[in-house]
């Protein structure tokens, strides 16, 4: 049986979700849907003058992932939070590997949620973002 | 010694009301590879029984940058240039939301944001502004409260 939020206990993984190769094309294209216009994510010049090797990608771009991860999952309407902390830049043409495990149930307003912790990794096994959803269960 | 203006710790911006334009919300979806098309296509999102395509998970933030711009064109202060961000030495630390309400395209909401203040990490190394942005629907109410710390590499 698919394991559903209300059927979910700690331990259970979600369905994993990969992401890229992350082109210069695709930081444009979210640069301009995002309105984050950061020209570190799209001119490699300003990059370079800022003392970098290259543009690298936008953390909210994993974010969303992480967000894709869990709605896929849960459906948009379950998600009551979601948390993340940027642990290491996500490098251009980089493939996003998306994780989640349920760690936890929590009481909170007299509503059960799933607590996950979910990870975003990049080839080499870096760890990009470090995250946290609360999923309610009904 | 940082480069923020600790100044603005506090400092709670004019409220902002955003459209959340339905072509936006899908070109966002589309660009981060959203399969669900209630993102993205207003059939679906109707038959769905949505109203009408329902923002992503982290669109908030997009809803939030969009106010600041339009904030600019009215002549105030965007968040990122008041608390004097700047952008070679600036990476996104933290980011977080609760929901409590759905985004909608063609809704017009308003969004608000408090600096809560700026802390100090690693001996100094890196300086933290910590960012609050509350997005708000005149009938709905509360919506999406969204917390961010924003950090300077110093050295």
């Amino acid at each position: 049986m698919t394991m559903t939020p209300a059927t979910a206990k700690p331990g259970d993984t979600i369905p994993p979700l990969t992401f890229g190769p992350i082109s210069r094309t695709t930081l444009a294209l979210y640069a301009g849907a995002s309105g984050d216009h950061n020209p570190i994510h799209i001119d490699l010049d300003f990059a370079k003058g800022a003392g970098f090797d290259d543009v690298f990608a936008h953390g909210m771009l994993s974010m969303a992932q992480l967000g894709r991860l869990v709605t896929d999952w849960a459906g948009q309407d379950k998600l009551a939070a979601l948390s993340t902390r940027f642990t290491a830049i996500t490098p251009v043409n980089a493939t996003v590997t998306c994780e989640g495990t349920v760690t936890d149930t929590v009481e909170k307003d007299g509503e059960t949620l799933l607590k996950l912790t979910l990870s975003a990794t990049i080839d080499d096994g870096t760890q990009t973002l470090k995250g946290e959803a609360l999923v309610r269960t009904a | 010694m940082g480069i923020f203006d600790r100044s603005t710790a506090g400092h709670v911006t004019p409220p902002v009301e955003v459209t959340l334009e339905r072509r936006a919300v899908a070109f966002f979806a589309e660009t981060i590879g959203e399969t669900n098309p209630i993102h993205f296509d207003i059939d679906a999102a109707r038959a769905a029984g949505h109203p009408d395509l329902v923002a992503p998970a982290t669109y908030p933030v997009v809803v939030g940058t969009f106010a600041g711009k339009e904030a600019e064109r009215k002549g105030e202060t965007d968040l990122i240039a008041l608390i004097k961000a700047d952008m070679r030495h600036l990476l996104h630390g933290t980011e977080n939301y609760t929901y409590h309400g759905a985004l909608y395209a063609g809704e017009t909401v308003t969004v608000e944001n408090e600096i809560l203040g700026f802390v100090d990490a690693k001996g100094g190394k890196l300086e933290i502004a910590q960012i609050a942005t509350r997005i708000t629907h005149p009938t709905r109410g509360l919506l999406i409260e969204a917390k961010r710390d924003l950090i300077h590499v110093l050295g």
